[in-house]
């Protein structure tokens, strides 16, 4: 399936390019059938960059993930594409040495497909490459080990080196990092609250300073301030140290703004990729308008919000052609027929991908529907689902 | 209930109908004065000094029919305390409830099931508050037989079945079989939402009924309780943590911290205009894409730090004050009284008067504009009125 003509996924011309999906599909073998999680995803990240996934439950956001990470098992299987890693070309695995945010940024070295990588070389690229931080810390954290402790652990695992001296000033330096005062050091972790333990958690994933953090849902078991606090902490140590960022959430309103970069999943696609302004301002996919929607806002006139009517998909059988089509309000006639490929939206937003028909010019010939249409088809379509509901 | 009491306008037209900032056309449903709770906890020392956790103190509120009141604060500040106890899932250690403008008689069985029959409770995770071992004609047949709103079965089974049309799970007759989980998330609240209806109540209390729900599915709910309040006319508390839903949901928003309100006023007021620095606090937390820069960078900034304190030991005075950037002597010596800020809008907080008195004229704005500048002129402002 050429899924990706049109994606900017081969060049890495200007050596910033950190990660390259492609063509990625995961499949859970079930006894009821296969799900197909994943579906050709193809999506691209620069260092430094903060990449935010969106979607609702089951659209894939976490298995992309574990599957760039490596943590699926079975009944989950990788069947098919490659996760490309641009390693930096400088010294920087001679561990030991200050991981100095000043190095250069470039990498020539040739890419390494994770998926290919065997479970020793996978050992020593996870937590110094990449590392995860996952939604319930109360559960990543080992309730009998001291908060030092588990950062020691981390650190005398992968960098045999370093003595026990300079492992506790790296621990004690971590928590400084995240906004934990170093006595804790030798807290529990049922001895801090929700958000201290994200931030330990967080504090861990930075110890072989990675340069990919995903984070899954990091705050959402958390309070409002409590995850406003995390989220600061995150843009603040990225602005220092300079990491990569992949953000998974289903709000997408808070997405919005910390995100460099946004992509739309559903149903185990990538249905668009914008910056967070573009989609903002002009989300081009229906589903992506749809969900931009279904958050009620701060400010602005207060009106009837619609949501996006139906459910999504059973994943064992996809609806042919475009999955989102059934619940779509400006399907026609092509989209249960043929699966749409991202392609550029519009001309003057060269770095917004969409995949669908709309923006076809073969299959599409009228104009590109503006944020005003697409709420007009959403009402009119909310209002004939209502009339159906009553009319029962 | 029946198919001609569901209007036949648009739904659409649902958030105009009720003008916002308007006063409540009728008389409150239910009505609580100076609710306070404290829950003692377990004691081990027999000498030792008796500890509480003081949950809700001095907590006042009215839900009136065919409105919304929403009921914003951070987890621990008492919300479902509040919604518990006007459900009385617990007794209040002080204050009055009172329902129609009647205080309430006693606490036996068959009084509390009187109240029941007009004030139902829906439940924040629909996974946990349905019977796995049940069906949804069983959960839904319960508050039918105990109230006595049937009295056959093909009465019944008509009642179930327009019980779910109301609440829009059609067919009714699929649904009427199913266990708990082969529904949905969103499915089972509707189910849940079914069962407090079929009590026939006047008020429902819902306790943060969409925040374990999927995005898509949250406005459903939403709306489907937005119908039910036009249509029927039901008084609401609606208990969340998102104050965007709450503008979205309620035409009256009250904010609690610790257990104190601190804020109260028509939904709108409040979250344009919040005064409270706690409020002020939640709003800015709250996720808002219209903070993006033009460079695409959020300009987001926390006026305030920390988390609820320990409800054991609570601060003195207003609690917010070891958080709050503008905290003043006064503060930590005792809560402000209530001050009126015009328009339904009241708050308690000293940087506003105490109590709605000539306080209240000079530093309002400033307290906005200046922060500290402010607090010292008020505090200049208590200190002497203290003296005299």
């Amino acid at each position: 399936m050429m899924s990706n003509e049109f994606v900017e996924i081969s060049s890495n011309a200007n050596g910033k390019r950190l990660l390259d999906i492609r063509n990625l599909s995961v499949d859970y073998y079930a006894a009821s059938g296969t799900v197909h999680a994943l579906d050709n995803v193809s999506i691209a990240l620069e260092r430094g960059q903060i990449l935010g996934l969106a979607g609702e439950s089951g659209s894939g956001k976490s298995t992309l993930a574990y599957a760039v990470t490596r943590l699926l098992h079975p009944p989950a299987a990788i069947t098919g594409g490659e996760v490309l890693y641009y390693p930096r070309s400088d010294i920087r695995r001679q561990r030991g040495k200050s991981a100095g945010a000043e190095e250069s940024r470039t990498s020539t070295d040739e890419p390494i497909d994770i998926l290919q990588l065997s479970p020793a070389q996978l050992r020593i690229f996870r937590w110094s490459e990449l590392a995860i931080v996952f939604q319930s810390a109360m559960n990543a954290l080992n309730p009998v080990l001291t908060i030092g402790a588990q950062i020691n652990d981390v650190l005398r695992t992968h960098q045999p080196g370093m003595g026990p001296d300079s492992r506790r000033q790296r621990a004690i330096e971590l928590l400084r990092l995240v906004g934990i005062a170093p006595d804790r050091i030798r807290s529990y972790p049922h001895e801090l609250s929700g958000g201290m333990r994200q931030r330990a958690i967080i504090a861990i994933a930075l110890a072989l300073s990675p340069e990919l953090i995903i984070m899954d849902e990091p705050t959402t078991a958390l309070d409002v301030v409590v995850q406003r606090e995390i989220l600061l902490e995150i843009m603040g140590l990225r602005e220092r140290l300079n990491f990569s960022v992949i953000f998974i959430t289903h709000d997408l309103s808070l997405l919005l703004e910390i995100a460099d970069k946004i992509a739309i999943m559903y149903a185990g696609r990538v249905v668009e990729t914008a910056t967070n302004l573009e989609l903002l301002r002009q989300p081009r996919h229906p589903y992506s308008y749809g969900l931009l929607n279904s958050f009620p806002t701060l400010h602005g006139p207060r009106h009837m919000m619609t949501g996006i009517p139906g459910f999504p998909p059973d994943l064992r059988a996809t609806p042919p052609g475009c999955p989102f089509h059934p619940r779509c309000p400006m399907a026609f006639g092509a989209c249960s027929a043929r699966i749409p490929v991202l392609r550029p939206s519009a001309p003057e937003t060269p770095g917004q991908f969409v995949a669908c028909h709309l923006y076809d010019p073969v299959l599409n010939t009228g104009r590109i529907p503006t944020n005003d249409e697409f709420a007009a088809e959403y009402e009119a379509h909310y209002e004939v689902v209502q009339g159906m509901e009553r009319r029962r | 209930m029946n198919a001609e009491n569901m209007g036949t306008d648009s739904p659409l037209s649902a958030l105009n109908d009720t003008a916002v900032g308007a006063p409540p056309a009728k008389p409150a449903v239910l009505e609580a004065k100076s609710l306070r709770k404290y829950f003692p906890l377990r004691q081990f020392n027999p000498i030792g000094q008796r500890n509480v956790v003081h949950a809700v103190e001095d907590t006042s509120l009215a839900l009136y029919p065919g409105r919304a009141l929403a009921l914003v604060g951070e987890s621990g500040s008492g919300k479902t305390t509040v919604a518990r106890l006007l459900a009385r899932l617990y007794e209040p250690t002080a204050g009055t409830i009172m329902f129609h403008g009647e205080p309430l008689k006693g606490s036996a069985r068959a009084e509390l099931k009187a109240y029941r029959r007009h004030v139902q409770l829906v439940f924040q995770d629909p996974y946990s508050s349905l019977n796995p071992v049940h069906d949804v004609r069983y959960h839904l047949k319960r508050p039918l037989r105990l109230h006595s709103h049937t009295h056959s079965t093909i009465q019944e089974k008509q009642q179930i079945v327009a019980l779910l049309n109301r609440v829009s799970l059609s067919p009714a007759e699929q649904f009427i079989q199913k266990y708990p989980h082969q529904l949905s998330g969103g499915q089972r609240q509707r189910v849940a939402i079914a069962r407090a209806l079929a009590a026939q109540p006047e008020v429902l209390l819902a306790d943060e009924p969409v925040s374990m729900l999927d995005v898509s599915i949250r406005l459903d709910i939403l709306n489907l309780m937005l119908r039910l309040k036009n249509e029927e006319q039901l008084a609401l508390l609606f208990i969340t943590h998102d104050i965007a839903s709450a503008r979205y949901f309620a035409e009256d928003t009250l904010v609690m911290y610790a257990g104190q309100t601190v804020e109260g006023g028509p939904s709108e007021e409040v979250i344009q205009r919040p005064k409270h620095p706690y409020t002020q606090l939640l709003i800015s937390a709250a996720p808002d894409p219209d903070r993006l820069g033009p460079d695409g960078k959020s300009k987001t900034t926390l006026p305030a730090r920390g988390e609820i304190p320990s409800l054991i030991t609570p601060p003195g005075g207003c609690r917010f004050h070891p958080r709050c950037p503008f905290a003043m002597p006064v503060c930590s010596q005792r809560f402000p009284k209530r001050t009126e800020l015009g328009g339904g809008h009241w708050t308690h907080c000293f940087l506003y008067g105490d109590g709605g008195t000539d306080l209240a004229v000079n530093s309002q704005d400033n307290a906005q504009k200046h922060g500290h500048a402010a607090h010292e002129q008020t505090s200049d402002d208590i200190s002497t009125r203290q003296n005299a």
